[in-house]
């Protein structure tokens, strides 16, 4: 039912040019395929970047616009659902790469077997992923290398194997980077500069990164930061191979008689609507709607959502949470220098330990109060206006800085991506319904990661402390993944190993859905090895292309 | 160096006087003049009322030369949420002056400020006392983050009044004074932000913040790596 001239067959049609779509794109153009990658919002280029908090935070200059792609979720089992801008990631070509400041560690090898170091945890459905570090960790050099990742091996002492040092050292020392190596050694904890995507000298044809404080959150006028945008997608299109379109909503997949996926169908600004055909459909849209589409994608041979026959699609979802402690100081910190990210972490606390009464543990960092200005910021115990607000506004601004933390929320079997069946977006298409409940140990985590960060903020000298807890899952991360789990077991994953469905055998998903488990760790710099390692091997095996033919 | 000031004589009124009067005697309250500028001196009314004039100014261009021209369902979006946001305002006033008048027999703007700051609390207190509210207000960003720099941005649309009233007097007072607050940088220099001396030092990538990083630029143990 499309009205619009049909577009040439694609070797493969990606579905969303952020991180992981960008990252496939550059491999499977470089390596000789055809490529047509969907992007459902804007090409923007750098010039319509800039340093302007209120734009780029409070007016959706860069996040979705929650009256046109609202969200709807519940935070315990009989809720009632409300709608809310949850987990939002730009929607654009680069996706969340274009206005992060990019915090790039990698896993480590226990991060991909946690199931078999703690066991079940009641209420979840911990698992361990199908590959290990070691399947990853020429896919970790290769982007790290392609992309300018700026740090220094064997900085971080709980690092697993790498095979090469970082492309560039890393970024200079931010005074709050500065404060919190000066706590962990205090206490005895390793601590590292936090690998990062900006260049901290030129590399590749690239100016280094310019220090500005518009960064986290903020695109990059100067193009100087390493984002999809500014590396894969220009990669790509050097190839000549890639058709990279815009403004190019998809609102299902279709499949052919086999089962097999058959194209895209989409529709353009003007709301002109395509049927894209490929011989491979690869989903890259984000674990929330990547989801989305699938379920929005019925059919007669698949009436609950393509590749969903195990009903798996959209469940074990999982946000991470990220909050900290505050800590103040007599010195100023500058907090906000740098943009309030160029920063230095601990995997102190990241790997298990059975004293600690709780599964898995996650990542810890320093990192600037605001984002960069007291616009969108304050603490538990702030008032919203008035002399003491604005006193405090005084106070913190130069002088403060968090110790931030990843949460490692488990996975659950409830805790799912559907779609709304009274909310639709501004195309009319259902949005998507998360139903996300706090697992004990995701809590007890949070609590054990706050305290640490209280005692790291407290032995670097600060002068008071204030410990942020969390009680829910509130989706502030904007890293989204386990709608659709690999695994080895088709009744208890939608993807296989290599990431492809176990149901359509063109069809792949290379975001954050495929992972098994969060980990306490931020993922974009694994979402787009994977990605890497998944379409080195549609090259490398064909993966029933010809069959299309 | 002075900041790009924009020329807000142009710019339609959204309020009557004592609208405009009332919104600014309550943002004066927000951030209150002391020792330092506050809210008046830094014309966070200004911001609001260009805010609220239509569509003509919701995003500067990023190099400072002007305001971006929206279309299409972005276009509709915001003319929408203006719409809501300017009706908050004016519901926000006469709920004000109606407080004001039951407990001291004048208008809001004519009380003292500390009777002003009686007003914008219990204003503020039928929100606070719904626990599901409060607990939503808290977790997600709404009007007052109460969480630090958290990757999420608010939704102002569902505020209520003097929620709503304290981000954008915030916003007026920190954003890039090209929005019509911020006069004179009186916002940064309150704080302490040596910011750009306008939006095209970001855009054309002069501006940095290199200077308030630590002295010693490398991080420890770059010895024993190399």
């Amino acid at each position: 039912m499309t009205n619009g001239a049909k577009p040439d067959r694609a070797d493969v049609c990606i579905i969303g040019a952020g991180a992981s779509g960008a990252a496939a794109a550059k491999v499977l153009t470089e390596r000789g395929i055809r490529v047509v990658m969907l992007e459902r919002g804007p090409w923007r280029t750098r010039e319509t970047f800039g340093g302007d908090e209120l734009a780029n935070i409070n007016r959706y200059n860069l996040w979705p616009d929650p009256l046109l792609n609202p969200r709807t979720v519940r935070d315990t089992v009989d809720g009632e659902f409300r709608t809310e801008l949850f987990c939002p990631v730009p929607q654009m070509v680069g996706g969340g790469t274009v206005h992060w400041q990019g915090w790039l560690p990698r896993f480590t090898e226990e991060d991909f077997r946690l199931h078999s170091i703690v066991g079940d945890v009641p209420g979840t459905t911990l698992v361990d992923w199908p590959i290990t570090y070691d399947d990853l960790e020429s896919y970790y050099t290769q982007i790290e290398w392609a992309f300018g990742v700026s740090g220094r091996a064997g900085a971080n002492r709980y690092e697993s194997r790498r095979s090469k040092d970082y492309p560039c050292p890393p970024l200079p020392q931010s005074r709050y980077a500065q404060k919190f190596h000066q706590g962990c050694a205090k206490l005895g904890y390793n601590s590292f500069p936090t690998p990062q995507a900006a260049l901290s000298r030129p590399f590749n044809g690239r100016p280094a990164t310019v220090i500005s404080a518009f960064a986290q959150q903020h695109g990059d006028p100067t193009g100087t930061r390493s984002s999809a945008l500014n590396v894969f997608v220009p990669d790509a299109l050097a190839t000549g191979r890639l058709d990279l379109r815009p403004d190019s909503y998809v609102s299902e997949i279709t499949v052919d008689e086999r089962g097999r996926a058959k194209g895209a169908v989409y529709s353009d600004e003007d709301g002109t609507t395509f049927e894209q055909e490929a011989d491979v459909v690869i989903l890259a849209c984000g674990a929330v709607e990547t989801a989305r589409l699938l379920l929005l994608s019925k059919s007669s041979r698949f009436p609950n959502g393509l590749a969903n026959g195990s009903d798996l699609v959209g469940r074990n979802v999982t946000f991470h949470e990220y909050s900290a402690a505050v800590g103040t100081f007599e010195d100023p910190i500058y907090a906000w220098a740098g943009g309030g990210y160029v920063s230095a972490s601990s995997f102190e606390f990241n790997g298990h330990d059975d004293n600690r009464g709780f599964a898995g543990g996650g990542h810890i960092a320093c990192a600037g109060v605001g984002i960069p200005l007291p616009i969108n910021w304050s603490l538990p115990n702030r008032p919203a206006w008035g002399a003491e607000a604005k006193q405090i506004d005084r106070d913190y601004f130069n002088h403060s800085m968090a110790v931030a933390m990843v949460v490692h929320d488990l996975p659950q079997h409830d805790n799912r991506v559907e779609l709304d069946d009274t909310v639709t977006d501004a195309w009319g298409l259902p949005v998507a319904r998360i139903t996300i409940i706090a697992h004990e140990n995701d809590l007890a985590m949070g609590r054990f990661l706050i305290d640490q960060n209280a005692e790291i903020l407290a032995a670097a000298g600060a002068t008071s402390v204030q410990k942020v807890y969390i009680d829910r899952i509130t989706g502030n991360c904007s890293h989204q993944h386990g709608t659709t789990r690999m695994g080895n077991d088709p009744e208890a994953s939608v993807l296989d190993r290599w990431c492809r469905s176990h149901e359509v055998a063109n069809l792949f998903v290379v975001d954050g859905g495929p992972f098994p488990t969060g980990t306490g760790i931020n993922p974009t710099l694994t979402i787009m090895a994977n990605a890497w390692r998944v379409a080195d091997h549609i090259v490398s095996a064909g993966a029933d292309r010809t069959a299309a033919h | 160096m002075t900041s790009q000031q924009p020329d807000l004589a142009t710019t339609s009124r959204v309020f009557d006087d004592h609208q405009r009067a009332t919104i600014e005697a309550a943002m004066a309250r927000i951030i209150p003049t002391d020792d330092t500028p506050g809210a008046r001196e830094a014309g966070t009314m200004d911001f609001l009322n260009r805010y609220l004039s239509g569509i003509d100014y919701i995003y500067a261009k990023p190099d400072g030369s002007g305001f971006e021209q929206l279309s299409g369902k972005r276009a509709e979006a915001w003319r929408q949420r203006i719409e809501r946001v300017r009706e908050r305002y004016i519901s926000g006033v006469r709920d004000l002056d109606e407080r004001a008048g039951q407990v001291h027999n004048a208008d809001f703007v004519d009380l003292a400020p500390e009777h002003q700051d009686e007003i914008l609390r219990d204003l503020e207190q039928p929100s606070r006392t719904q626990e599901a509210d409060l607990e939503r207000a808290r977790t997600t960003l709404y009007g007052a983050p109460v969480e630090p720099a958290l990757q999420q941005t608010s939704a102002e649309v569902d505020l209520d009044f003097v929620p709503l009233l304290a981000l954008h007097t915030r916003q007026g007072f920190y954003a890039d004074p090209i929005y019509g607050g911020n006069r004179n940088r009186v916002g940064w220099d309150v704080i302490g932000f040596p910011g750009p001396a306008s939006l095209t030092e970001v855009h054309t990538g002069r501006y940095s913040t290199l200077d308030y990083f630590a002295d010693d630029r490398e991080h420890p143990g770059a010895k024993e790596a190399t």
